[in-house]
This record gives C-alpha cells, structure tokens and sequence, in this order.
C-alpha cells in the first residue's frame, strides 16, 4: 500500500505524456478523417528542431515550444493541399489512400532523417529534468519529476487550450461542423479547405511540440517515430476515433495499467497488459471507451 | 520453333546459366556481413558497419589479402537485417544463394547472430560475428560460427567483481535486463556474479524494451539499492541514466554493459554519463602488439578516428577483429576466391586453430565447452566514464584509473 500512491501519480504522469502524442492526431482524424500515420515523424523531426535549437540557442527545450508549434504549424499548413487532394480523390478509398499516402511520408521522412540526422540517439538537456519534488509522509513517499510534471501540466493546457476554442470560438464551430458533416457545413458558408489547413497545422504543430518533450525526458533519434505513431494511434482508437474529449481519459488509463503493472505484477508483461485491457475494451466496446468514435 | 517459344527457350538458357556465372573464378573475395543498418539497433549496427568497412579499406588499400604471392582484394555484400531476426535470416539466405559470398561478417545484436547462424549454417558458409555476446549463440555449438568478443557470461563478472571490491563495499543491488537476448544474458552475468560477490540482489526483473522505467524506479528507490546493474541497448542506457536522474536517485554505483563505451551515451548524456560502469574488452589504450594491419590499439583507434571522426569502441575494434581472422585463417589454408564447400570447411578447421595477436589482443576460438567457438583470448575488463572519458579501473593489473566511487549526485 505503500507504493500506491507513488503508482498513481507515476501513471498520471505517463498519461500526460500520452496525451501529447495522440490529442493532435484525434483532432485530424475527427476533422479531417484521415489516419495520419506520419504522426511519429512529426514527432521525431519537432524533436530534432528542438534538439539543434537548444545546441543554438543554449535556451531551455521548453522556452522553444511555442517557436516549434509556429514552424511547424506554418508546415503542416502548406502541406495539407497535398493531403486534401489525396483523400478528396473521387477514385478509391479516402480513408485508406490518405493512410497509404501519409505512410509514405513518414517512410520518407525517416530515410531523409537517418540521412540527414545520422543513426545515434540524443538528448535535450532542460533545467528541470534533474530533480523532483520528494514527498514523505510516515511509510508512504511520492518522487515527481519536475520535468514530467511540466509534461503534464502541458498536456492538462493544450487539452483546455483546444476545448476551449472547440467549444467557445467560430472557428472552433466551424471545425466541428466540418467534422459532423462536411458538405453541409459547407452549405453554411464555411471553407472546408481553409479549414482543414488550418486544423492539420495546428496537429503538425502539437505534435513537433510533443516530440521537443519527449526529447527533454526519453531521447531522440530518427528512429522513433514508429513507436510513437503506434502509440497515439492506440491510444485515440481507446478514446474512440476523432472523439477528443475521450484521449485524456484513454491516455491516463493506459498510463495507470502500465505504472500499477510495472509496480505490482510483473514487468515483463506490462505491454502485454496494456494491450489486453485495449483489445477488451474494443471487444466490448468497439467505439471506444465512451462509445462516441467515429 | 515460334517467335515466343523461342523467347521461352532463351530465358531457360540464361537462367540455368547463371550458377555457371557465379561460381566462374574471380580475384577477389565476396564477403558477406549481415548486421542492423535500420531498425532500434542501427546505432550498434552502424557501429558494426565502421569496423568491417574498416579492415576492408586497411586490406584493400595494402593491395588485398596475400595468398601464394597474389594479392586477392576484398568486396563487402550488405544485408540489413533491419533490427528484426526474420529479416537477419533473409539477408543470410540471399548472401548464400544469390551473392554466393565466401564468407560472412556477422550481426551486431545476438538475436540476429541466432536467427543467421543455421541458415549459414545450411549453406556451409563460415560467419564470424564481431558483436554478438549471448551465452545463448555458444550453447548451439554452430560448426560454422564464431565470434571475436567473449559471451557476458565470461566478461559480466568482472565489473561486479570490481565494485564488490571497493569500500564501502555495496550490499544490496537492484538488477534488470531488457527482453532480448543479449541484455537478458547480461542481466543474468550480474545477477551470477552479485551472488558470488556476497551482493544482496533485491530485485530481478526482465522488462520489454523501450519500456518508461521510472514507475520501476520510482518503486526501486524506496529499497535504496546500493548497486543499480541494468542489461541494455544504447538508447535504453541513455533513458535510464536520465529517468534515475529525474527521480533524483544516485546510486553508489551505476553499472551497464555494451553502450557505456559507446560516443552516444557520452554525447546524450554528458556530465550524466561520469561515474557510470561498465564492461569491455578492448579500449584505444590497452597494451596491444598487433602481427597484421594494426601493430596496436593506439594506432587502431586513430585510423579509426581518421576514417570516421568517431572514438572507436570495443565493438567496432571486435568487428575489424573479424575480418584480420578470417584473413589469417585464409593465409594458413591458401585459400582462393571463390571458396567452395571443401575450402570454406578447412577455413572452419584453421580458425579453430588459430592464435593471432592483434591490435585488439589475443584471438583464439574455445573449440569445446560453454564458450564454443567465442573467442576467450581477452582480459575482461571493467571500465567507467569519467570526465567524458572512458578510463580502465579494473582488473587492477591493468587499471589506468582507480574507480570514482561511490557515485555523487548530479544535482
């Protein structure tokens, strides 16, 4: 009993950093309906910027984030059209040929990074990824990083951040009218194309963000990002595909399951766990945990 | 005949003509070399790559291998084995069948040397791995494969064995692995050898790789182990090194395997990396006197830094290791290119009988035993990081350095 409260707070942690990897991906796919499968690149290449930023600039990874989310954004934004044009295509299956198409990207955005960037891994230093907040009560202790505690809070910020302007803003109306119907919010005015730029730049740029985080606590290398796109795609088909209200609820639970299985059972089986309580789920719920995907 | 039967008839004939053309005499040696070019291990198999390209430039460029006064040159064949065993076996199968290499340079990762080696082993192709260090690829007893770093089992003692010796002496550790097949050998080294030391193993865990370990450490720290001894890759030495860190744990000593020698793990890592232990073989500043290539391992090390700007660590110098064996064994067999079944199975006997000694010490294969044809001519070693370097502390006969020990805190 001792360790639970330290088990808790870790897969809180962990959640967080789920979080980040797979809100901005749940938003493209609930706008856009298309499974980014390069979301792992966009990880990995805001990762690499944020690394030779630092080497730069000597500023701490996270001062860089907003500078990150504008290059990136400003990317994404441009390269949407393409994407646009693939899966608007009248021939074949939009949702399948924007999948292929986004795996090729990320196919080459690997090649081009193991080229450009070489085959080791690297690490961002940040002021605060070494020390922690140690709390002790009698028998019970909890350590919380501070870096992963400003990876949560930065998760808990961007999830309010885009509920708000989801929720309280004409153009968080206008991405979810194009969400629930695209050709009849259409009929109402609003540009579907402008639109989708503009959402696609906003995930391109939180996931280059995400990557600069996960640089600053793991490491980085032009490798990761098939792990990372698996992950988020885990983690929405969780939440329910394109239901954004459900990736932080998805991203903590997979955090709890792993932090309580590293903890308490055994260690080795942890990813088995992980994807067990996944498929389980599905199978009883195959829209998700709140039944609201897509 | 008709115009398309014709056709049909021509194609037969090219394609039964082709085994003619590659069996045909040429001068110089096909070399096989099977390792991780993409996929989680490309930083070791990268590592690989520099030192086979590295022997095959210093042989190439002295005019090739001498056999009977004729000078045979040397042509490496790539195979990724893109960090997947499936993928390993492939690549050895399309070396044997459709490159009909003489020989094989073999995996970095000991996974990979396991899935390659049978199939090298259908073929009668002879494979030297300069890298792989499982206990588990030696148990097999492959006739036709070899290795020029010692298993974990032989060299994972000798660091615990050093720290075991230092005062205050360490009472309890906490031991894991990463589920493959070389980091869990290596865990099991140090679990084996904690015991014998008298060391108290708290815990024992095999954990997936790539897994976020702090829930694990968070856990750990509350049993305060004096020893942390964890078998892994690169870029899992590098996360634990930074999640201990971030939970603001040191402790009194910090011991990994493979990774540790490694100019990534200092680069990452830097100030982070000092006081951290590790096991090895070879480094640029061990006493060597080399009979071939290298006359030692100054001077390995600077034509290593010269071709690649890059230290060069005991995995890359067991890789050019591999080739100065199979040139030395080829000598002893006058053994020509192409090498067919009843060559490549005398080179087999030569390396069985060879002794050499090299820029990278002593290479001499166990014929019988645990460590069945592992090169068990070397001093393990048990080195550490400090100020960014990687110094021998121990066996104290050939120590540079006397360990940093216990270790401070980053903060």
């Amino acid at each position: 009993m001792e360790l639970l409260p330290q088990a808790t707070v870790d897969g809180l942690l962990i959640g967080g950093i789920y979080i980040t990897i797979a809100i901005g991906f749940s938003l493209a796919y609930g706008v856009m309906h298309i499974i980014d499968f390069a979301v792992g690149e966009w990880i990995m290449l805001g990762a690499f910027l944020g690394y030779y930023l630092n080497l730069w600039s000597v500023l701490d990874p996270f001062i860089l984030l907003p500078a990150i989310f504008l290059v990136f954004a400003v990317i994404g934004y441009l390269i949407q059209p393409l994407v646009y044009r693939v899966i608007s295509g009248k021939k074949g299956n939009p949702v399948l040929m924007g999948l292929v198409f986004t795996f090729g990207l990320a196919l080459m955005f690997r090649g081009a990074a193991l080229t450009g960037f070489g085959f080791y891994s690297h690490s961002i230093p940040s002021a605060i990824s070494q020390d922690s907040f140690f709390i002790e009560m009698g028998s019970v202790f909890i350590t919380i990083p501070y870096v992963r505690l400003a990876g949560l809070l930065y998760a808990i910020a961007i999830t309010l951040v885009l509920h708000f302007v989801l929720k309280k803003t004409d153009f968080g109306r206008a991405v979810r009218a194009l969400s629930q119907h695209r050709e009849a919010s259409g009929l109402m005015g609003i540009n579907a194309k402008r639109i989708s730029s503009y959402v696609y730049g906003i995930y391109v740029g939180l996931s280059a963000m995400t990557g600069v985080i996960i640089g600053s606590i793991f490491t980085l290398n032009a490798q990761m990002g098939g792990e990372y796109t698996i992950l988020a795609f885990f983690i929405v088909v969780l939440a329910g595909m394109g239901y954004l209200a459900g990736v932080p609820w998805a991203a903590f639970l997979l955090g709890l399951v792993q932090s309580f299985f590293l903890i308490y059972l055994n260690p080795s089986y942890t990813l088995m766990a992980v994807f067990g309580i996944l498929f389980t789920i599905l199978l009883i719920s195959p829209k998700g945990l709140f039944g609201r995907g897509v | 005949m008709k115009g398309r039967t014709k056709v049909l008839a021509l194609l037969l004939v090219l394609a039964m003509s082709v085994p003619v053309w590659a069996d045909e005499a040429r001068d110089f040696f096909k070399v096989g070399v099977i390792t991780s070019l993409s996929g989680s291990l490309a930083t070791g198999g990268n590592v690989t790559k520099r030192g086979y390209d590295l022997w095959a430039d210093a042989v190439n460029a002295a005019g090739g291998i001498e056999i009977q006064g004729k000078k045979y040159p040397v042509k490496l064949f790539y195979g990724d084995d893109q960090s997947e065993p499936a993928q390993g076996a492939s690549a050895a199968e399309r070396l044997a069948t459709q490159e009909k290499v003489d020989f094989v340079l073999g995996p970095y990762a000991s996974g990979l040397t396991l899935a390659a080696a049978p199939v090298l082993e259908k073929f009668k192709i002879p494979m030297i791995t300069g890298s792989a260090e499982s206990p588990m690829i030696w148990k097999e007893k492959f006739r036709y494969t070899f290795g020029t770093i010692p298993p974990v089992n032989y060299t994972g003692s000798a660091p615990i064995n050093t720290i075991a010796g230092l005062n205050p002496k360490p009472k309890t550790a906490l031991i894991l692995g990463s589920n493959d097949t070389f980091s869990k050998a290596t865990a099991e080294a140090f679990q084996d050898a904690a015991v014998k030391a008298g060391i108290k193993v708290l815990k024992f865990n095999i954990v997936p790789s790539g897994q976020d370990l702090i829930p694990y450490l968070s856990a750990a720290k509350a049993m305060q182990p004096d020893l942390i001894a964890f078998g892994g890759h690169d870029e899992e030495l590098i996360k634990l090194v930074k999640a201990l860190n971030q939970i603001n744990y040191t402790p009194k000593a910090l011991l990994m395997h493979y990774g540790v020698t490694e100019p990534a793990f200092i680069e990452a890592l830097q100030k982070s990396a000092d006081q951290v232990f590790g096991a090895s073989v070879w480094t640029e500043s061990i006493k060597t006197k080399g009979e071939v290539l290298w006359p030692d391992a100054k001077s390995y090390a600077d034509a290593a830094m010269k071709a690649y700007n890059v230290p060069a660590d005991y995995t890359q110098a067991g890789s050019s290791a591999a080739g100065i064996a199979f040139q030395m064994a080829l000598i002893k067999i006058n053994g020509v290119p192409p090498l067919d079944e009843k060559k490549r199975d005398e080179l087999v006997d030569a390396l069985e009988k060879l002794k050499v000694n090299t820029f990278y010490g002593e290479i001499g294969f166990a014929t019988e035993g645990q460590f069945y044809h592992a090169n068990v001519g070397l001093t393990p070693l048990t080195i550490q990081i400090q100020n960014g370097k990687v110094v021998v502390v121990g066996p104290d006969s050939l120590a540079e350095s006397k360990p940093l020990y216990p270790m401070k805190a980053k903060k």
